[in-house]
């Protein structure tokens, strides 16, 4: 396969285009390095169809996606961002949810587009927690039927690289994360780098590794029993509603926007939004306090891990 | 006659899912029937229901990743409302730090990556070369500010991924998301707006990297004014005033609270709503009509006749908590009822838009489609002469000297903006421009308040509230595109309804009962067709910029081929 150029292929369900605007605010490196080419390995990556920022419009740009369908843009990656509908149940009425183009008077669906074109991609991505799992439209009671790739696609599924669904849970996904998901597939595309490791919702373990709490500014105050109990205080958001001990994220520690930010960092609370079950139960009410099972877990692990820790230093140094 | 259909669908360069059928004459050269069509349902309000009203203010952001913070800040007025909860000053300052940062954001995406393209050397000499051959010619009056020696340079600056303002616009948006990411947690999709107040533990940190940001936002605002202006100006001499123009009907909310007005009484509305340092009110046929937000929401109404849902038979809201009388296509009485039905049956129903209309209750109850956006709220504002920089016939207001590497124009400003004859393509795109330096200005003066605060120790920044059971609440503010609002009845402590009418409602609307055309289509309707190619070449160019003038929403048009492969670029572009 020839991998001089890779085409990226961005479809939007039923989304609200947050993912497409946090990957316009990514740094290192930013959406227009991608794009020009940072190093010859990242390199030749073209957006060739992207509803919100591409130039062309109308039956220009339903071209695009039809040659991808043809097979003259292989190889590509299919990325995309919003939720999938249950089309069958709008047709009931002779309706639709969610439509994506239209050609001598006949409209597409985004799940023709998604049906169309995951068979040949050789990674397919779910930019944001709508796409990965379904989010805000998968809601209770879910008018529409919305689900992400994960269940529409199925687990078991595989891309023309033997590759599953990767998930790029967030919402929206942080730029930064997102544009690190998308170089690595590119690199792996290119045979510089293994497929990233998953977690067992499909989310890459390097950027989902470990959960909110774990990694959270505020979870030294946690362990001294300092909390927050007005919002604007600085210690553990957890009597508020903060969910960080049930949401996998590294956004309070790394920053969303070029390392400011942060939800827990700024004194908001975590709402889980990188989890498949957002924004229902456990995640709602988000100013509900996160389950107190977790808790208990979490306190027993801390007082053996402080003893642990305190044992460790009281040893002589032997270097 | 001839006649040409123009068919577009995708439109793309906005946020969302859009679609345009027109009929253009192609001997008089102008578009005469035109139908706007919003393809995509989700279903927010109905997931709504049973909900804590707390979690409207998450929810509710992902309605648009573009503009997420309006909608964070109509709910938190609503549930604040509901919750009968006042936040202290600094938590009022927050919230308008958080909004402003996004509104440093989005005008500058708009007018520079998704409208500016239309106007740029790729598109003007391929599709009217004679208007490039003219800004080759023409010197750009305000060069010294900008630096730019014609309008030519101009229209080069603004061609995707190569143009000096395209590249200087893809960072400057971010420096306003990183503003509303340093309140907030993040952007899009805040986390730090809550009833009664701000979840945010405000260092001096924070108030001095807002400083910074704000420092290079508004010495940009100065060059990005004078690029509009003289861009303006020179189409408006060619005679493009017509294309995109309608009626002077228009709406405004108004936006960015005075931090010591703003409490969580309905009662209040009218008083705290006059001291915003946008204005709310309504200008039909050019003549201001009202400034009272309490008029403004009970003349609302909306409409299904040509939308993808049922009607709704209950009618449960008779009074707004001040005893007024609502009506029954008020949005505290609407029921979402999706009904999805096929496509471009104009005769009955074509959008999942609905159509949203203002009821002039103290005249002559017309109803007619407002325009909402950057544009009307500086007129608004400018007419309303409710805060000191309106003339009634302008916005006159005065930006501090900004000395920045890397910026042109460091000396002290004062700017104007004047109200044009009427609302059209172009005064919609300079007014995006205008109100990125009016919320920098705002913004300049409102650090100085919360410095105040911090320096007299009043830094809470959250009221702790009780939760009644019942309430009833509407949050009414300005997106970047226009006016917002939020609707909920609360019972048992549940949301029974939230309704929300987006700007692009108003202006996305379809035909109401009584067919009168929503504010794209009535743009589009009438509006010359200025593309130089034979009609069996025409794509839609004016369509697609008059549209686009009135949804500056999202995102970077972000290229698409290598930097060395500009030629393919403008090659796509037409």
């Amino acid at each position: 396969m020839s991998v001089e150029n890779i085409h990226l292929i961005w479809l939007q369900g039923q989304g609200c285009t947050g993912d497409t605007v946090a990957l316009t605010h990514s740094s290192h490196p930013d959406l227009m390095g991608v794009l020009t080419g940072i190093l010859p390995e990242v390199s030749g990556i073209t957006l060739d169809y992207h509803p919100t920022v591409m130039p062309s419009w109308g039956k220009d740009a339903v071209e695009v996606l039809e040659r991808a369908a043809t097979g003259e843009l292989d190889p590509y990656i299919l990325i995309l961002e919003g939720a999938i509908p249950d089309e069958s149940k709008a047709k009931e009425t002779g309706g639709f949810w969610c439509v994506v183009g239209e050609k001598e008077g006949k409209i597409y669906t985004v799940n023709h587009w998604i049906d169309t074109l995951a068979k040949d991609a050789v990674a397919v991505v779910a930019a944001g927690t709508c796409a990965s799992y379904g989010g805000i439209p998968r809601g209770n009671p879910n008018p529409t039927g919305a689900k992400g790739l994960l269940d529409y696609l199925g687990r078991k599924w595989r891309s023309k690289l033997n590759l599953p669904v990767i998930c790029a849970a967030g919402c929206p996904v942080s730029g930064q994360n997102l544009v690190e998901i998308l170089v690595h597939l590119v690199l792996t595309v290119r045979g510089v780098l293994p497929p990233p490791e998953l977690d067992e919702y499909h989310r890459p373990k390097f950027i989902y590794g470990y959960k909110v709490h774990r990694i959270c500014p505020r979870a030294g105050f946690f362990a001294h029993g300092d909390d927050s109990e007005d919002f604007g205080e600085p210690y553990c958001m957890g009597l508020l509603g903060c969910k960080g001990p049930i949401a996998h994220c590294n956004v309070p520690a790394r920053g969303f926007n070029s390392g400011v930010g942060g939800c827990t960092t700024v004194g908001a609370i975590c709402i889980g939004c990188t989890e498949p079950e957002f924004p229902d139960h456990p995640f709602s009410p988000f100013l509900a306090k996160a389950p107190a099972g977790v808790y208990v877990k979490d306190t027993i692990k801390e007082l053996i891990g402080h003893i642990r820790a305190g044992l460790h230093r009281l040893k002589r140094r032997e270097i | 006659m001839g006649r040409k259909e123009i068919v577009i669908e995708p439109l793309t360069r906005i946020e969302g899912h859009l679609g345009i059928h027109a009929v253009a004459d192609t001997e008089a050269r102008k578009y005469i029937d035109a139908h706007s069509f919003a393809t995509m349902f989700r279903g927010i309000e109905i997931i709504l229901k049973g909900r804590e009203p707390a979690d409207a203010i998450w929810i509710t952001q992902r309605i648009c990743g573009v503009c997420p913070v309006p909608h964070a800040t109509a709910s938190s007025i609503c549930v604040d409302q509901l919750y009968k909860v006042s936040p202290p000053p600094l938590g009022i300052a927050i919230r308008n730090f958080i909004d402003i940062g996004e509104e440093l954001y989005d005008p500058v995406l708009g007018c520079l990556i998704l409208e500016g393209p239309d106007y740029s050397q790729a598109i003007v000499e391929k599709i009217t070369p004679s208007v490039w051959s003219e800004a080759q010619r023409r010197t750009a009056e305000r060069r010294d500010i900008h630096g730019f020696s014609k309008i030519s340079d101009i229209m080069e600056a603004l061609n995707p991924v190569t143009g000096a303002l395209w590249l200087k616009g893809v960072e400057m948006q971010k420096l306003g998301s990183k503003i509303a990411t340093i309140f907030g947690g993040k952007h899009p999709h805040v986390q730090a707006i809550v009833p009664g107040g701000a979840a945010k533990t405000l260092t001096t940190s924070d108030l001095e990297m807002f400083a910074d940001l704000l420092a290079k936002h508004i010495a940009f605002s100065k060059e990005l004014t004078a690029v509009f202006d003289d861009l303006v100006e020179f189409y408006i001499e060619l005679g493009y005033e017509e294309v995109g123009a309608r009626e002077s009907n228009l709406i405004s909310y108004g936006v960015y609270e005075d931090i010591e007005s703003y409490n969580c009484n309905y009662e209040d509305m009218d008083e705290w709503a006059s001291k915003r340092y946008v204005s709310p009110g309504v200008i039909r046929n050019g003549e201001l009509v009202t400034t009272s937000l309490t008029e403004i929401n009970i003349g609302i109404r909306e409409f299904v006749t040509h939308s993808y849902y049922d009607d709704w038979d209950k009618y449960e809201e008779k009074t707004d908590p001040a005893g007024n009388p609502i009506e029954i296509n008020h949005p505290w009485n609407k029921e979402t009822r999706p009904h999805p039905q096929p496509p471009f049956q104009w005769d009955g129903k074509y959008s999942w838009a609905s159509s949203v209309r203002w009821c002039n209750l103290m005249r002559d109850r017309s109803i007619d489609a407002y325009e909402a956006g950057p544009l009307p709220r500086l007129w608004v504002t400018a007419k309303a002469k409710l805060v000191d920089e309106a003339t009634g016939k302008s916005l006159k207001f005065r930006l501090p000297r900004t000395a920045i590497v890397g910026f042109k124009a460091w000396e002290e400003m004062e700017l104007e903006w004047k109200v044009p004859e009427k609302p059209n393509t172009l005064e919609r795109v300079r007014a995006r421009a205008y109100f990125h330096a009016y919320t920098a200005y705002v913004a300049y003066k409102l650090l100085g308040q919360a410095l105040e605060l911090v320096k007299a120790g009043k830094t809470e920044v959250w009221t702790r509230y009780k939760k009644p059971s019942e309430g009833m609440g509407v949050g009414l503010t300005e997106a970047m595109r226009g006016a917002l609002g939020h609707w909920a009845i609360m019972k048992d402590m549940k949301i029974y309804r939230y309704q929300i009418i987006t700007p692009s409602a108003w202006n996305a609307s379809p035909r109401d009962p009584n067919g009168t055309p929503g504010p794209y289509e009535s743009a589009i309707m009438g509006s010359p067709i200025t593309e130089e190619t034979p009609p069996d070449e025409w794509n839609g160019l004016d369509i697609v910029r008059t549209i686009r003038s009135m949804d500056p929403c999202l995102a970077c048009c972000v290229h698409v081929y290598s930097k060395n492969d500009s030629k393919q670029i403008c090659k796509v572009l037409i």
